[in-house]
């Protein structure tokens, strides 16, 4: 019983308990609006699928946050990555694109890879060294590589990619959405980066206190760039699984995807002044994002009530935190009552 | 010499000497440009961002930040017409009613997004981003997308009417519309009073340095109220001299333009970090656009370029923003250390 006891407070302890308690709660309540269909073994697969994408713009979107800032151009770089891309094969496989061979795709994916860190790098720079809000650096570059891509593809969308570049969308191993997998090995590694290396540590002190990192020899300049490097390199990730899963580029595919990014990573648990916030947190706040998408779109709602749903759900969420607060700190008013009591008695 | 680089490093003056020049260059390759039509047609084009400009420069000024204001233009342009047409409000429909019910619908969903943001001390572009996609979506889902083609008589003139009047060759008449008189008294309005009430002046306070404005006695509660209310109030009226120069209600014609009216406050020199910010700067930043935009059409260059140029801009305006403030800043602590030394020497 005691033992019982122990693993239940364990679990009421963990960081992310009440973001796994609104999963199950956002699921069931989903299921029980769409009937068994949702529960069904397709629909499952199909989230699969498509949840990398929130997943990993938002841990972009995450590492942006980690020092208070915000990266706008998360969605319009991993666009312009996917032009880029096909005008690279384009070149390689003298205009025959969908049988470009796994060399020629290879060159083009490391050479877009570059240009993503270079946006990246120019990010992090404006950002750090000549200390302009990161809000206005990325809103710079997001309307910049807007442009370049509407200018590169004269707004049509560019369609029909080789078999080896769409299997990171669509492909299975084991059964199991090559997306998916991919997203758990860049989770992991990012986990591994932020949680387990000295990079890691720093960027959490930058973001916390950039003053006393500062002081404690952390070239703070360096870690702001490499954040937006690493941070550029997550829009390539989703660019290549866009790219999979749509067979197609275009210069504003997802645009809407920035508001979520950003409400995933809120919902995740990060702090917006930085300093704060977790993979872990945000990859269960994209499911539970992914689970209302397809959940709303199997009931046909219209596209603009979802739109409308979004913006409600973040302010729910703040009315949501500050009740439990105040629950909480009335309960630990009670508790120090009775333990002064208690001195008292004595 | 030293006077007149002085005087440049004031943006207003930088701002007007890069917008003579680029007219100047312009009017060389196609003189149309300077003529009395293009000019008050590129006036007329840019009244509607440029009153915008004026609501999101008090908010930037403040040390906020906003791009709910497109949605909330957006409503009062649907409901205010709405109500004008359908319901009793239209029997004693006329153009002081209307605006009336613009200013309110405006200031009510203004002093909403000033109570949220005031309530949970989020930062405003999480709060912002969100009530812009609630307002929006709930405003599309109520009315179907549905265009409104008939407006009332009463708001034709407010872009009809000219003065300084002039006909050119086929018969059109031209001349600086109404909704330029409306821009620019809204303008004058608006500089008298951040420079010379107190209201005005505790929004640079608040801005600048809000800890010390907090201890001086503001109340920042009733302020951030004022200026998001002030702004909504502004996007609301912003919205009236849509209607009449579109002269149709489109339910998506404002949202997604709140970016590049940002950009252009930001150009004409506002601080994103508060405290800085003039209505002569926005004025001009308002008009370079217009006038880049204009030029591009009378070039003969493709509207793909558009987007490349505004973000090109936005990069090269916030950059000069940042090396002026470090030039700033490195002049403040020379003083420093030229006073400690004097102390020293003493």
């Amino acid at each position: 019983m005691k033992n019982n006891n122990n693993v239940w407070a364990k679990i009421r302890k963990n960081e992310n308990f009440s973001l796994y308690v609104t999963l199950v709660v956002v699921y069931l309540l989903m299921g029980l609006l769409n009937g068994p269909r949702f529960f069904s073994f397709r629909n499952l697969t199909a989230m699969m699928y498509q949840m990398p994408m929130i997943g990993l713009l938002a841990i972009g979107m995450l590492i942006a946050e980690l020092t208070g800032g915000i990266n706008l151009s998360i969605v319009s770089l991993a666009n312009f990555n996917g032009v880029m891309v096909y005008e690279l094969l384009m070149i390689f496989s003298k205009g025959d694109v969908g049988g470009a061979h796994g060399g020629e795709i290879f060159l083009a994916l490391a050479i877009s890879c570059i240009i993503c860190m270079a946006v990246g790098f120019l990010n992090g720079a404006l950002t750090s060294m000549l200390r302009i809000p990161a809000l206005l650096v990325t809103l710079g570059t997001m309307t910049l590589l807007q442009g370049l891509s509407l200018i590169l593809t004269k707004g049509y969308t560019l369609s029909g990619f080789p078999d080896g570049l769409t299997f990171f969308g669509t492909g299975t191993v084991l059964g199991i959405p090559m997306s998916l997998i991919l997203f758990a090995v860049i989770v992991f590694a990012t986990h591994i980066v932020l949680d387990r290396t000295v990079f890691g540590k720093q960027l959490y002190m930058t973001g916390a206190n950039p003053v006393a990192a500062r002081y404690s020899n952390v070239n703070t300049v360096r870690v702001v760039i490499l954040e937006y490097i690493l941070s550029a390199l997550f829009s390539f990730c989703a660019s290549v699984v866009m790219i999979g899963q749509m067979n197609s580029v275009k210069a504003n595919y997802y645009e809407s995807y920035v508001l979520i990014a950003v409400l995933a990573s809120f919902l995740g648990g990060v702090s917006p002044n930085g300093g704060f916030g977790r993979i872990s947190g945000t990859v269960i706040a994209a499911i539970i994002l992914q689970i209302i998408n397809t959940g709303l779109n199997l009931l046909r709602l219209d596209p603009f009530m979802v739109t409308a749903m979004w913006g409600a759900i973040i302010i729910l969420v703040s009315f949501g935190r500050e009740f439990t607060t105040k629950i909480k700190v009335s309960m630990a008013k009670k508790k120090l009552e009775q333990a002064t009591k208690g001195v008292k008695n004595a | 010499m030293k006077k007149v680089l002085d005087v440049l490093k004031k943006r207003e003056a930088l701002l007007g000497l890069i917008i003579i020049l680029f007219s100047l260059f312009v009017t060389i390759r196609v003189p149309l440009f300077l003529s009395y039509e293009n000019l008050s047609n590129v006036l007329k084009s840019c009244s509607v961002t440029g009153i915008f400009a004026l609501g999101v420069l008090v908010v930037i000024i403040s040390g906020g930040f906003d791009v709910s204001f497109t949605a909330i233009a957006q409503v009062s342009e649907y409901l205010g017409i709405w109500l004008l047409m359908h319901t009793f409000i239209g029997k004693i429909g006329n153009l002081f009613v209307a605006f009336v019910l613009v200013v309110l619908i405006g200031g009510v969903l203004g002093l909403l997004n000033g109570y949220l943001i005031d309530h949970f001390k989020l930062p405003a572009i999480i709060i912002t981003i969100s009530t812009q996609n609630l307002f929006y979506g709930i405003m599309y889902v109520v009315c179907h997308g549905r265009l409104i083609y008939t407006i009332p008589d009463y708001i034709w003139p407010l872009s009809d009417k000219k003065i300084f009047q002039a006909m050119s060759a086929n018969g059109a008449t031209y001349g600086i519309s109404m909704v330029t008189v409306l821009w620019m008294a809204m303008a004058i309005i608006l500089a008298i009073m951040l420079k010379k009430t107190i209201v005005g002046r505790s929004v640079y306070w608040i801005g600048g340095n809000p800890l010390a404005a907090e201890r001086v006695g503001i109340n920042m509660k009733k302020m951030t109220l004022f200026v998001y209310g002030l702004t909504g109030v502004i996007a609301g009226i912003g919205a009236l001299a849509h209607i009449a120069v579109v002269q149709t209600v489109i339910p998506n014609s404002i949202v997604g333009t709140e970016m590049s009216v940002i950009a252009a406050v930001v150009l004409g020199g506002a601080s994103i970090t508060g405290g800085k910010g003039s209505v002569l700067g926005s004025i001009l930043g308002v008009l370079l656009f217009a006038i880049v935009n204009n030029s591009l059409t009378l070039l003969q260059i493709s509207s793909y370029w558009y987007n490349v140029f505004t973000g090109a801009i936005i990069i090269l305006s916030i950059v000069l923003n940042a090396v002026q403030e470090s030039q700033q800043r490195k002049r403040i602590i020379r003083v420093k250390v030229a006073d400690t030394l004097e102390g020293v020497a003493v």
